[in-house]
């Protein structure tokens, strides 16, 4: 089992770490220059001030007129990211892997506050899962690349819950949960996940093509 | 569920149909995709989470409750999602359907916007499938008469040179019996204004152009209206998808602002006009903002007001409410300006819709749906039952409609639901309650 | 009876010192978990440590392995410092760049474990519930 947790917190970490940081910087960079070629006028009402005028009022909950309508999505869906975030960042456990390997260590999470926060992510996941099943609008345009962003994004909590916990068997369980992380990292630029590295540039332009030409809220 | 479950008959979409081969629709489709479209879609595509929140933004959805497919999500993925995943390998059938939800379920309002966390423009998608649809021949007949129009007169109703000069002569011999000394100033080089309007009005609205050259005449500005083609700032070819005959229509129309050396155009009560020449037709040309100032009639009013040069005799009697049409409102932030321009006209309550502001619902007029005509008539009213509800909710009897769309469609809903309401555009109410000469 | 009293407290001395280093080699030999006080309150379950099953198994005869001395941010290897708690050295939290208790733990296990190839790595193998 040594092998097994040597390899996934050794070369294959490496390599869902290259992917996801190489990976997300080149799909940045090609999106960026097919911009510049094919959406010219587009880049060029690009403005920072109505950008994050824009990004600003979408991260406030109940602000945009989208999050009034549909509540239990907007407390779902920013619970659910900010505990995304946080717990994997801020992770006593994570962060003393980073402590052991590159000698880099920072603030962390009170274990048990992680753990609910995991939960939260967990019971998000069903929410996400029960609206694609029972809620028609959802369902209607649901396809097989939102399940597998859910499953993805699913899973390396679950496990690490479970291997948190030592329920079935411990080493079994971490490495399924390293291995499920590293999925997760690599997955983000090629999947329905690279809106992580997307959304904020789309979020941007149509900021500022409501802040500086329509002069109106997009919120 | 679904566009295939609903299709109308449709002359224009029919014979487009019939002359289209696989080959040439994968050829078509492909050519649009790599050669127009780029970043944009690509990240549209790619990070739309499909989580339905743009459910609730539709005027179409919110019409036809438990039905998805008429969500702005639902209608990406029966249209462009499906382009994308064949890599445009799909069937004539397809076509039809994807051309009608296209041009008739879609009024590129843009109010799902307000519910997109990511920021995706569903009426940009839209407006790339009717361009694949354009280039495809398959277009409602309807509309396509009025882009054929535009492409031989430069203008939306066939109207003929001189029927457009008499057009002008004709109001300004019936004004001046009214207004002794009015004029409608043909082709005056080097005045301030530029006055623009669309085709319908010398075709069947002419009281419009009467009404604005009284008004212009009394606020004594210098005016001018051109007696060349390039009059008409309306644009059906930027909703058909022809984006060759925008530029063409807009590169005309300034040109014509700039021969008779004009400080400014401004323009009637329409919103997609002012679509066309401040938003999309200039990029086309390459200008990111008109190369002649455009600015809206609501603009132009309230400038009149804050000079004091409208004075009334009395004031429009209330309750009144406001339709903020997308294209003025979501399309330049009007709103504001619009409320001070009618607070001013107006004595008595002016009784806000809910949602307002850029948060109104769409007529379910504009976007080009109400020029596919009547085959689609019944289908774009039964669209837009929240639309009555929101009007009836108001409980007045007038509602102020700066915008010819959202006339012809607001106008359609209040007869089917027998609202008993009355349209009026501010042009209307300024006109009739504006100081006139003795006569 | 005078010459019992001083015999009877001899007795007692010798008896008293032989249960105390009976005490102190049972306590040796007790070790099951590090759980320092020093750390207070803990995060994780202690973790787990048969002193002498593991030096058995791991056939540690010097304690100086471990229990190694150093000054400066130095081990030194030639300095045995058994019966010195380790927080005497590495404090819980230390001022400058000094090595901390618990890295201090996690590097003397950890980076024996990988280095040998046996032992546990990953946290829950020592920190057991």
């Amino acid at each position: 089992m040594n092998a097994a947790y040597e390899f996934v917190t050794g070369p294959l970490a490496w390599l869902a770490w290259g992917i996801f940081l190489l990976g997300s910087a080149y799909r940045l960079y090609s999106m960026y220059q097919l911009a510049l070629k094919k959406d010219a006028p587009s880049v060029s009402f690009m403005d920072l001030g109505f950008s994050l005028r824009s990004i600003f009022n979408w991260l406030i909950p109940f602000n945009a007129l989208g999050w009034r309508k549909s509540p239990v999505m907007t407390v779902t869906t920013f619970a659910f990211h900010l505990c995304l975030i946080a717990v994997p960042v801020f992770l006593v456990a994570h962060v003393t892997l980073w402590t052991e390997f590159f000698g880099i260590s920072y603030a962390t999470l009170p274990d048990n506050v992680a753990d609910i926060m995991t939960l939260v992510v967990l019971a998000a996941c069903l929410v996400f899962a029960g609206r694609r099943l029972t809620q028609k609008e959802v369902a209607y345009i649901t396809t097989g690349k939102d399940w597998l962003a859910l499953t993805i994004v699913t899973l390396p909590f679950l496990t690490g819950f479970l291997a948190y916990h030592q329920v079935f068997d411990y080493q079994v369980m971490i490495v399924a949960h390293i291995v499920a992380g590293e999925i997760m990292l690599a997955a983000i630029p090629f999947t329905r996940l690279s809106h992580m590295v997307f959304a904020a540039f789309t979020r941007a332009y149509m900021g500022s093509e409501f802040g500086g030409v329509r002069h109106a809220r997009d919120w | 569920m679904g566009i295939q479950e609903r299709l109308i008959e449709d002359v224009g979409l029919r014979r487009g149909v019939s002359r289209l081969t696989p080959e040439k629709i994968e050829k078509t489709i492909g050519a649009v995709l790599k050669g127009e479209t780029g970043a944009r879609l690509a990240t549209y595509a790619e990070t739309c989470m499909r989580c339905g929140l743009c459910a609730e933004a539709c005027h179409f959805a919110l019409s036809h409750p438990g039905d998805p497919s008429f969500t702005p999500a639902g209608k990406v993925h029966q249209t462009m999602s499906v382009l994308l995943d064949r890599k445009g390998r799909v069937d004539p059938d397809f076509i039809y359907g994807m051309a009608q939800l296209a041009y008739t379920e879609c009024n590129l309002c843009r109010r799902c916007v307000h519910f997109c966390p990511i920021g995706i423009d569903t009426a940009y998608i839209i407006s790339v499938v009717r361009r694949i649809c354009h280039k495809l021949g398959v277009t409602p007949q309807y509309i396509q008469d009025t882009a054929h129009s535009h492409s031989a007169v430069f203008n939306q109703m066939w109207v003929k040179d001189d029927e457009w000069t008499d057009s002008l002569m004709w109001q300004e011999d019936e004004a001046r019996e009214e207004f002794p000394g009015l004029r409608i100033p043909l082709d005056k080089e080097g005045a301030d204004i530029y006055y623009s309007v669309i085709a319908p009005e010398p075709k069947f609205r002419t009281q419009l152009i009467y009404q604005a050259a009284a008004i212009l005449h009394m606020s004594g500005k210098d005016w001018t209206m051109p007696a060349h083609s390039g009059w008409d700032n309306s644009d059906m070819c930027m909703f058909t998808g022809d984006f060759e005959m925008m530029g063409r229509l807009k590169r005309r129309h300034f040109e014509s602002a700039q021969k008779l050396k004009v400080k400014r155009i401004v323009m009637g009560e329409c919103g997609h006009a002012l679509r066309s020449v401040y938003d999309v037709g200039n990029r086309w040309l390459g200008y990111s903002y008109p190369p002649v100032p455009v600015i809206h009639a609501v603009e132009f009013y309230w400038e009149l007001i804050q000079e004091g040069r409208i004075k009334l005799v009395k004031k429009f009697p209330g309750p009144v409410t406001i339709q903020d049409p997308c294209n003025i409102v979501r399309g330049k932030g009007l709103q504001q300006k619009l409320r001070e321009v009618t607070r001013f006209l107006v004595e008595g309550d002016i009784v806000e819709m809910h949602p307002n502001m850029e948060h109104n619902f769409c007529c379910a007029a504009g976007g080009g749906v109400i020029n596919c005509g009547p085959p689609f008539k019944n289908q774009r009213v039964a669209g837009n039952t929240v639309k009555a509800e929101q009007l009836k909710a108001t409980g007045v009897k007038t509602v102020i409609t700066p915008c010819h769309n959202c006339h012809g469609g607001l106008h359609d809903i209040i007869h089917h639901h027998k609202l008993g309401m009355e349209l009026k555009f501010l042009s209307d109410i300024i006109y009739e309650c504006m100081e006139k000469p003795e006569a | 009876m005078k010459r019992t009293l001083p015999l009877l407290i001899l007795a007692a001395l010798t008896i008293v010192s032989a249960l105390a280093t009976v005490q102190a080699v049972m306590a040796q030999d007790a070790i099951t978990k590090l759980a320092p006080e020093a750390f207070g309150t803990l995060t994780r379950p202690p973790a787990v440590f048969v002193h002498d099953k593991h030096n058995e198994k791991a056939k540690l005869e010097e304690c100086v392995v471990c229990h190694h001395g150093g000054s400066d941010g130095k081990i030194d290897k030639s300095a045995s410092t058994e019966g010195t708690p380790c927080v005497e050295c590495h404090k819980v939290k230390p001022a400058g760049k000094a090595t901390n208790l618990k890295r201090a733990y996690h590097k003397q296990c950890i980076d024996c474990h990988r280095a040998k190839g046996k032992g546990p790595l990953a946290c829950g193998q020592c920190h057991k519930r």
